[in-house]
């Protein structure tokens, strides 16, 4: 069963690696990262900006909180792994050549868990880079220590659990375009008005985004859960998102 | 295959399905678009799941197999990410069959696309794709090999090409192989057996010289002297019409060319042509499949009454 999931997850990034989708994706989260970075940093102190000042420890909590910007293109980078086998029909060899489907989707959920770790560690490092490089031109460079640096590992930590995400959704959606809409959708309408609405800003801790929120808990939020809670949490809606999916994709024909 | 049936909605696409096929040969499975041989063939490889009825190779389930890719090939449709190139989605499959990388290259050289193999895939044409198909099929140098209709889109090049390798892989190397196919010309010029299927019910299963058997087809003879041959070769068992088409033509069933021939020589009657129209098996199939080109399958009420 080891040795067949390790083929498994080889096949997988042959799959991922074998087309251009990927450079894209990686560079996309890191402009994404990079430019937000480089405009919080620009904007720092700024009174009408409402930012912290470049020296106070807020400012330091934020900066490097910054790459979870890039989840959005962790989930895409989830959804595109598993629908596209269903969107270039691809779906049928794969499951010949492994009638087990829950090996498949497992192979895939950890395929895509270990991709998103060097490059989670990349987006942080081009945000990291921004933050210092700029901060120094600025005058002030928030040091990369302690607290700051757990709030950079929990960044990282979220990039990973989003692109576990992102594979359990497409595995339940099937439809490429669909999925990355309702998960684009869902990210920027949908739980900003949750967390805007006073009556349910409540729900909105027990979110995906808000104990994204509370991992890295930047300033200025509504009620969210401990640090260590939101972490588990988040866990948890990635394993749940994994299962649910694995479920569906073994039960469903492939037609 | 045993007793396999599947009901999509209110219609049932196969109706207690069963047959075997044998290695060392080429099985033809025929029927009319929408007869339910896709459903059938992927309920046997285990990506449909059968209402009833199972299909074992050697007495096992393809599910059940170690290492099915190795065992049964199997090319259902031609799939592929169109940006990856041949070679890397053979690549794929060896890594997830833990095969040696150097079979995809193999492969390509066996199906001819040894050159194309570096290029986008989605820059094939569809005679390529068919040819990519197969060589994902043959990754696993498998004892059976299951293809569904693919003789779509090869040019005549291609498709001649096609038969002899089937050929070469049943009766040379000794697999089984199972082909499908709406067209019987395809499969007369391919198959030793055939099973023909009809509204997802097994309809006739033999060879092709027992399914030719009992049914000579008809003969198009013209003469000059088409009344007088006409009453020369009437007798039971056969029917002689005039030809629509043709002023002096005679089209004959129940006779055999050599026959009519020898009656007409006997008879000292002048021919000016003699051939066969339609082949017996030709005969069996547009019986068998009149009126049911499209959507044959019966609805599920119908096919339970």
């Amino acid at each position: 069963m080891a040795t067949v999931v390790a083929r498994l997850v080889r096949a997988e990034w042959t799959k991922l690696f074998t087309t251009r989708v990927w450079i894209g994706l990686l560079l996309g989260a890191c402009v994404l990262s990079g430019a937000f970075a480089a405009l919080f940093t620009a904007f720092a102190g700024d009174q009408e900006s409402g930012l912290p000042p470049l020296d106070s420890p807020e400012y330091a909590r934020l900066a490097f909180s910054i790459a979870t910007n890039a989840t959005v293109i962790s989930v895409v980078l989830g959804i595109i792994g598993i629908t596209q086998e269903y969107r270039h029909r691809t779906a049928t060899p794969t499951f010949l050549a492994t009638p087990q489907r829950g090996r498949v989707v497992i192979a895939k959920l950890l395929a895509y868990a270990l991709v998103a770790i060097p490059y989670a560690v990349l987006v942080c490092a081009v945000t990291v880079s921004v933050v210092l490089v700029y901060g120094n031109a600025r005058g002030n460079t928030p040091e990369l220590t302690g607290e700051n640096l757990e709030v950079l590992a929990f960044a990282g930590l979220a990039l990973v659990v989003y692109t576990v995400i992102g594979v359990g959704l497409g595995a339940l959606l099937k439809n490429q375009v669909g999925a990355i809409v309702a998960a684009l959708v869902y990210l920027y309408v949908v739980e900003p008005l949750l967390r805007s609405i006073p009556a349910t800003s409540g729900a909105y801790k027990w979110l995906p985004g808000g104990a994204l929120e509370a991992t890295t808990a930047t300033f200025q939020g509504p009620d969210l859960l401990e640090q260590w809670q939101g972490v588990l949490l988040l866990l948890g809606y990635g394993l749940t998102a994994a299962l649910l999916g694995t479920l569906l994709a073994v039960r469903r024909d492939v037609v | 295959m045993n007793g396999l049936t599947k009901t999509f909605g209110k219609v049932r696409a196969v109706d207690d399905l069963s047959f075997t096929v044998e290695p060392g040969q080429v099985t033809g499975f025929l029927g009319p678009n929408g007869a339910g041989k896709t459903t059938t063939l992927r309920m046997a490889l285990g990506l449909i799941t059968p209402d009833t009825g199972t299909t074992t190779f050697n007495g096992v389930r393809y599910a059940g197999l170690p290492e099915p890719m190795r065992q049964v090939g199997a090319v259902l449709e031609t799939a592929f990410h169109p940006a990856r190139s041949g070679r890397d989605h053979l690549r794929v499959y060896c890594r997830a069959t833990g095969l040696p990388v150097r079979r995809a290259d193999e492969v390509l050289e066996q199906v001819g696309l040894g050159t194309a193999g570096g290029r986008r895939a989605g820059g094939y044409s569809l005679g390529m794709r068919q040819r990519l198909g197969l060589a994902t099929a043959l990754l696993g140098d498998p004892a059976v090999l299951v293809l569904d209709e693919p003789a779509n889109g090869l040019d005549p090049e291609g498709i001649q090409w096609l038969r002899g390798f089937l050929r070469h892989l049943a009766h040379a190397q000794g697999r089984t192989v199972l082909v499908s196919s709406h067209l019987l010309a395809e499969v007369e010029q391919t198959a030793d057996r055939v099973v023909i299927v009809g509204a997802g019910k097994l309809v006739r299963e033999g060879t092709l010289a027992e399914l030719r058997s009992g049914n000579a087809g008809s003969v198009l003879v013209r003469s000059p002297q088409s009344t007088a041959l006409a009453d020369l070769l009437r007798s039971t068992g056969t029917t002689v019409a005039p030809t629509d088409t043709i002023p002096d033509g005679l089209t004959v069933t129940g006779l055999s060319t050599d026959e009519i021939g020898r009656r007409a020589f006997a008879g000292g009657i002048e021919l000016h042509e003699l051939r066969s129209h339609t082949s017996g098996l030709e005969e069996i199939y547009f019986q068998l499949t009149a009126g049911q080109e499209q959507y044959a399958a019966a609805h599920a009420e119908q096919g339970a009454a």
